[in-house]
């Protein structure tokens, strides 16, 4: 039998991914939302490193977990005028599930259908040193355009989230 | 127990549709980009198992993940400054009061 | 010889560093653009150097190409080519480019958004030496399309104003008819050659399919006329004089509008396989000669005169090169390139001066304003073809390519528009020069402003006399000008000068514009109205598409609103008939149905609510729904 992703680690993991999700999406309180989310999101890297995708879990945590959370949490705050405006009503959408509904089903469908027929896991992983070199000599130019993208992003931040001069 | 790109497969499907759901279902401008990156994030999910699983040499999947972290990381950068700056004018983030758009 | 890749690019440095710049920090700047263009102008200098003697035509003393993409398996590169005709396009264009940046110092020092004015200068010059520079057709489309961006940006310079803003979104929307034109036809070349290179599309024209050559000669010739303001694509051009008068002689006068005679000369083998589209660049060429010719005698605004002018000029120039003189085409383009920016500076000096646009309010600057009164004039004599100014010699080489091609109809007709050239030059020269001054205080143009215009007319004075050099540069036999046309065209100059003179000179009074008038009666109201081509395009194309918009509008709200809230009350009233007669349980059902579509109605007009989640919903549904059909297909 050829080795896979360990079982139970891989259950473990995606249950608290799952978990990290439903609880985002039903907690009454904007801040116990984020931090859900950021359960769910460490539960994902921890899922990449079950892929031996050493780096993109380091990046993922460090992205998500540490800089978006931190994002969310902070504009939660600055938008909150009282502490009692964190807990929102509950919100219950029939259109958002029937369309969410529809579509994992038809996305479950689809995976039955195809059936599971790369069940085993390639022996060879490249390390992190193999994704470097790719990053910088195929998809080199692509690369410099997402960091050209990033700054972009970062300016337009500034300038829209400014407060304006009177 | 046998864990096959499927079961990735199907973890990311649930993800994806939890995100469908919160990104419809809630008001609060917040939460909305919370769902949008819960969205992304499977999607990344996806791309890096069957990376792992189809072409472990090539990592396109692990490249393309990358990219898809510096799209969403720019998108909810200026999510967020978009929201601070509609609360700035309006004094608030529930997506229900911005209608001025109504025809 | 790597060195002329850095011809466009310093250009575009100085474009690169300034745009990014604060306000302030541009206009302190403002000098880069005047050094990348001294540096352009230093190197187009050396490469011009390196190609003489010249000769051989269509040899490349230098090529180099970096390939940019590829698709399916074919390279598409950026790539360089230096031949004669090229050295040449580079030295008039650096040269006109570094007198329009010196004058725009002076002409534009108050404006507050000089740096900008400088730094889109610059990126124009660097995309219109790289469009002469290229070696291949995708990589000219592409400076091509900068360059209309750039034009568009500086008619629409001062765009707080409502006119060049109009002004602005007309010459890119009229030249985009051109362009696209250029687009399908760059598109067919690439399907029937499969590559973009000069070389390998020239190479193979002969082997096309019968029409695929004329095809593609028409489509480019379509781009140029959009370009290069050729009737019926002519319209923009005289509008675009509401931008800032130096940019004016660059770009609408000089340059940009040139390259569309540039193209048509650079791609003539594909024109010379047809045959056809070398006859109806003629005839398009002298129908545009003329009709500039005969509006540019009426108007009364002196940048549109020169406009109108310019017009005239360029379609002289596709004549030329229709009639199989491309030599002389391309000469008269780099004489006109001379003296009409000159005579767009000189312009530009009066403007200042008279604080007017309207040639009616001025009058006697010669007293005031020697240096401009001299230098104009030598750019009006030029334009008149008055020997031996430059404009002389070139019009000369296009008769005389006429005379030999035995075009006499042609001719005769180029020679009716250089008689009205020489009319409005000197009804012009007239007006504004002698006679009584109407404005005060007139003041010559500031040192930087006379120093370029000094410059350019020694220049026109002197480069007539290289016309033999010229053709034997680019591989041609040349030849000194035939006795015959010589003596003629000069007549004809003469002749023009004379009744100007007659018309506007004898008595220089203002009025003498109403006897014209009443003389000429409908001919003059139709020329006063610019041939209608304006008020054509606003009835015939303008208003029955705003009219169509308005209807499909109506249809929208009548039809398809309509039919949402109709079907309720369609239900309504199908109820209402049927309870008559029917049954109270089918009733009720009806009804229900009535009330279901009634909802749906509803439903549906809330699709305009303005709410950014709703409209997400939509998305999301209609990605679900794809999802569907995607997988219903699949399985």
């Amino acid at each position: 039998m050829t080795e896979t992703v360990n079982g139970i680690a891989f259950a473990i993991l995606a249950g608290a991914a799952i978990l990290g999700a439903v609880g985002m999406l039903t907690t009454r309180n904007v801040i116990h939302a984020a931090f859900w989310l950021l359960e769910s999101m460490i539960a994902v890297g921890g899922l990449f490193l079950l892929l031996q995708a050493e780096y993109l879990a380091v990046v993922h945590v460090l992205v998500y977990a540490g800089a978006v959370s931190v994002l969310m949490l902070f504009v939660i705050m600055l938008t909150l005028r009282r502490r009692e405006d964190s807990v929102r009503p509950v919100e219950v959408s029939v259109a958002g599930a029937v369309m969410a509904l529809v579509f994992g089903g038809l996305v479950f469908a689809a995976i039955a259908s195809y059936g599971d027929r790369v069940a085993e896991m390639p022996e060879t992983a490249p390390d992190t040193a193999a994704l470097g070199e790719l990053l910088f000599s195929r998809w080199a130019l692509p690369f410099e355009v997402a960091s050209l993208v990033l700054l972009v992003a970062l300016v337009a931040a500034v300038w829209w989230s400014r407060e304006e001069k009177r | 127990m046998q864990v096959g790109p499927s079961a990735f497969m199907a973890l990311a499907a649930v993800l994806f549709s939890l995100g469908l759901y919160g990104a419809v279902a809630r008001k609060s401008a917040v939460m909305v980009l919370m769902s949008l990156e819960l969205m992304a994030v499977a999607v990344s999910l996806n791309m890096v198992a069957l990376s792992r699983f189809v072409t472990p040499t090539e990592m396109t999947g692990q490249v393309f993940t990358i990219f898809t972290m510096v799209v969403s990381a720019a998108e909810i950068g200026l999510g967020l400054a978009l929201v601070l700056a509609i609360y700035r004018q309006t004094r608030s983030i529930e997506l229900t009061r911005m209608d001025t758009l109504k025809g | 010889m790597a060195y002329v890749a850095l011809i466009p690019l310093l250009p575009a440095i100085a474009f690169a560093v300034l745009t990014p710049l604060s306000r302030e920090m541009r206009n302190r700047v403002r000098w880069l653009g005047l050094v990348s263009v001294g540096g352009a102008l230093a190197l187009s200098l050396a490469a011009f150097a390196a190609v003489w003697p010249g000769g051989q035509e269509g040899e490349a003393t230098y090529r180099a190409s970096v390939p940019i993409a590829q698709v399916g398996g074919v390279d598409l590169n950026l790539g360089i080519l230096l031949d004669p005709i090229a050295a040449i396009m580079l030295l008039v264009i650096t040269v006109v480019g570094m007198c329009v940046q010196v004058y725009s110092l002076g002409y534009m020092h108050r404006d507050e958004r000089v740096g900008w004015y400088f730094a889109v200068l610059s990126l124009f010059t660097a995309a219109m030496l790289a469009l002469v520079l290229a070696d291949n057709f995708l990589m000219l489309y592409m400076a091509w399309e900068v360059m209309g961006l750039c034009s568009y940006l500086l008619i629409g310079f001062w765009h707080e104003q409502e006119a060049p803003r109009k002004a602005s979104q007309k010459a890119f929307l009229t030249t985009r008819v051109g362009d696209v034109g250029f687009a399908i036809g760059l598109a067919l070349m690439y399907a029937t050659v499969g590559s973009f290179e000069y070389d390998a599309v020239f190479a193979g024209v002969g082997q096309w399919a019968p029409g695929v050559a004329t095809a593609v000669a028409l489509l480019l010739l379509i781009g140029a006329m959009g370009k290069s303001a050729q009737v019926p694509l002519h319209v923009w051009l005289p509008d675009a004089m509401a931008g800032p008068t130096p940019a004016s002689a660059l770009i609408h006068a000089a340059t940009m509008v040139a390259a569309g005679v540039y193209l048509v000369a650079r791609a003539l083998p594909i024109f010379e396989a047809s045959g056809v589209a070398l006859t109806i660049t003629m005839i398009v060429g002298v129908t545009t000669a003329l009709v500039g010719g005969v509006i540019a005698a009426v108007q009364h605004d002196i940048k549109k005169v020169l406009a109108y002018s310019t017009i005239s000029q360029l379609g002289y120039m596709f004549v030329a090169i229709g009639a199989g003189g491309a030599i002389a085409g391309m000469f008269h383009l780099v004489t006109h390139a001379f003296f009409k920016s000159l005579l767009f500076l000189g312009a530009g000096v009066i403007i200042h001066a008279a604080h007017t646009q309207d040639m009616r309010e001025m009058g006697g600057l010669s007293k005031h304003l020697p240096w401009t009164t001299v230098t104009f004039g030598a750019g009006a004599l030029a334009l008149a073809g008055v020997a031996p100014f430059s404009g002389f010699w070139s019009k000369d080489e296009i008769l005389y390519a006429l005379y030999t091609g035995e075009h006499y109809v042609v001719l005769v007709l180029a020679a009716a528009a250089a008689f009205v050239t020489a009319f409005y030059v000197a009804r012009l020269w007239f007006r504004v020069f002698t006679g009584p001054a109407q404005t005060e205080h007139l003041k010559e143009g500031h040192a930087e402003m006379i120093v370029p215009m000094v410059l350019l007319a020694v220049i026109t004075a002197a480069i007539g006399f290289t016309a033999p050099g010229f053709s034997k540069f680019l591989g041609h036999a040349g030849h000194w000008p035939d006795p015959l046309i010589a003596g003629g065209s000069t007549a004809v100059a003469l002749a023009g000068l004379a009744l100007g003179w007659w018309a506007y000179g004898r008595r220089s009074v203002v009025l003498n514009t109403r006897s014209l008038k009443e003389r000429a009666g409908y001919a003059y109201d139709a020329l006063a109205k610019k041939l209608y081509f304006d008020l054509t395009y606003e009835y015939f194309i303008i208003r029955p598409y705003m009219w169509t918009a308005e209807h499909l509008y109506r249809f929208d709200q009548k039809v398809v609103d309509g039919a949402v809230n109709g079907a309720a009350s369609a239900w309504n009233g199908l109820t209402a008939a049927s309870a008559r007669f029917d049954l109270a349980v089918i009733d009720g059902v009806v009804n229900g149905l009535a009330g279901s579509a009634r909802a749906a109605g509803r439903t549906l007009r809330k699709i305009q609510v303005g709410r950014v989640q709703t409209y997400q919903r939509y998305i999301l549904g209609a990605v679900v729904l794809l999802m569907v059909w995607i997988v219903v297909k699949g399985a």
